[in-house]
């Protein structure tokens, strides 16, 4: 840039001389990022969320010891209820917003390549996620150290690696189901009905004799991903869990991306 | 330079835009004029990469908008001040822009002068904003990347006398300094008293373009305004 007497005030200090702009390189995928995880918490909803989320993990973690008594590993997986019915919400929500609110005529007017948008947007959901499995174990250590001490019985310290590594295999599931049916319908409220009303459609279907309960078995993501939590799943249930995921993120996403690719933003 | 070449957009049966061909010279104001719904938004829309034309070419600096590593830095764009989240700060939305860009931060500051709003002004929630502020943080965040074009759609909707003062000046200014500005419009006086040249559109084709004093001659402006569009316009143009 030639040098130029700094008056913020003078519009013409707004504009490039004729030609002058040489910075015409690619917006590095780590300043997308940047963007897509401050958007994640800058309005008053996304705080919101954010703290809600936080606050149950650790509510449902200290709730669970009063009654379940000093185990870790159990505090920890009660606070999966909560995060598998907020995650896919969250998800979907990161999906959707650009088309609610419209901001998308300018996101995708300053990066033109949408599929760069939209992977910047599923790295904070995930990365949130992760880090909110954590904080519950986290927590859980205190809690559980408390409970043991209330109630004068030994603490259970034994936990299996595995299966919390499993368990936060199953949250990071369920975000990703929230992001890629976003993707799809790119409009909250359908993507939330249906995420949250799934459960019950497939116990519901599970019941519809053999045939509903195969079926049930196979693609109920809440299910398939459930051996994840034993920290010793079997191949078949490595299958199951295959064929839900591909049909609850992997089909859903890759038509998301389609569609977002193609569609005209008004 | 912003260039349209026989660009075409069809929306099944219907045909919003019918080979539109015109070009916005640098450091010229062009005026697009037509009535509501004549395919003003569209076009601008396909320029800006938003929509595929169904034929023909639209470019901006040379480039399909699309093309260019990163527009922003080269071209600004409002496309309607009136979409954005609610939620976020004036101040919030540039600084999200500045960041995408690579910017600095004091950019923010600056292009927030530009346009005239206060400090406490840009810490307000943008679901408060008037619609004449909403244009004016919308007019900031297209002069963010210091554009060589700019592209504003009905960029003087919603501002009162005083706003609509100032934008004159602003842009005439902005030309001044050797940018292309092509508007989109409705308000004949408005288009008439800052652009150059001036283009009017009527359910997707070009009707007349030239100077604005070569389609102000024999009555003026509004006069030709009328005549082009009265047998195209769906109902009266807007005044």
């Amino acid at each position: 840039m030639t040098t130029r007497t700094h008056r913020p005030e003078d519009p013409r200090d707004a504009v490039a001389e004729h030609g002058t702009t040489t910075e015409d390189a690619p917006i590095p995928f780590r300043r997308l990022l940047r963007v897509e995880t401050r958007k994640l918490a800058d309005t008053r909803s996304g705080k919101i969320i954010a703290v809600l989320l936080v606050a149950l993990v650790v509510a449902s973690v200290a709730a669970r010891a009063t009654v379940a008594g000093p185990e870790p590993q159990r505090l920890i997986f009660t606070a999966g209820i909560a995060l598998g019915t907020l995650l896919p919400v969250l998800g979907i929500l990161t999906m959707t917003g650009e088309w609610t609110h419209r901001t998308a005529l300018t996101t995708f007017v300053l990066e033109p390549r949408r599929h760069r948008v939209l992977a910047a947007k599923c790295v904070p959901p995930l990365v949130a996620t992760v880090a909110l499995s954590l904080l519950a174990m986290l927590v859980a250590v205190p809690v559980t150290a408390v409970a043991a001490g209330v109630r004068n019985v030994p603490a259970t310290w034994e936990v299996d690696p595995a299966a919390l590594l499993g368990w936060t295999g199953t949250n990071v599931l369920v975000t990703a189901m929230g992001l890629a049916l976003g993707a799809l319908l790119l409009n909250a409220p359908s993507a939330i009905v249906i995420c949250l009303s799934a459960p019950m459609l497939w116990s519901a279907a599970a019941r519809l004799g053999p045939a509903g309960a195969a079926l049930a078995g196979w693609l109920d993501l809440g299910a398939t991903s459930a051996p994840l939590m034993t920290g010793d799943p079997t191949w078949s249930d490595g299958a199951r869990l295959a064929a839900s995921a591909t049909l609850w993120i992997v089909v859903p996403m890759a038509a998301g991306l389609v569609r977002v690719l193609r569609k005209e933003v008004t | 330079m912003i260039e349209f070449r026989h660009v075409s957009k069809d929306y099944g049966t219907v045909k919003a835009l019918d080979d539109v061909s015109f070009t916005v010279e640098p450091g010229s104001v062009t005026g697009f004029l037509g009535p509501n719904g004549a395919g003003k938004s569209t076009a601008l829309r396909i320029l800006a990469g938003l929509a595929r034309p169904s034929s023909g070419t639209a470019t901006v600096l040379g480039r399909p908008y699309a093309e260019m590593a990163c527009p922003g830095l080269r071209v600004g764009t409002l496309l309607d001040a009136g979409a954005g989240h609610p939620g976020r700060t004036g101040r919030e939305v540039l600084t999200l822009g500045a960041l995408t860009l690579g910017l600095p931060r004091a950019r923010v500051g600056e292009v927030l002068g530009l346009v005239g709003l206060t400090e406490r002004e840009s810490r307000r929630r943008v679901g408060a904003y008037s619609l004449g502020m909403r244009q004016r943080l919308g007019i900031a965040h297209a002069l963010l990347g210091r554009p060589e074009a700019l592209v504003l759609d009905e960029p003087v909707n919603g501002l009162d006398p005083q706003g609509i003062h100032w934008m004159r000046h602003l842009l005439r200014d902005l030309a001044g300094a050797g940018c292309a500005v092509l508007l989109s419009s409705h308000l004949l006086h408005e288009v008439e008293q800052v652009a150059d040249h001036i283009v009017v559109i009527g359910q997707g084709r070009v009707l007349a373009q030239g100077t604005a004093a070569e389609l102000g001659r024999d009555g003026g402006l509004e006069r030709t305004f009328l005549e082009l569009t009265a047998t195209t316009a769906r109902t009266a143009p807007p005044k």
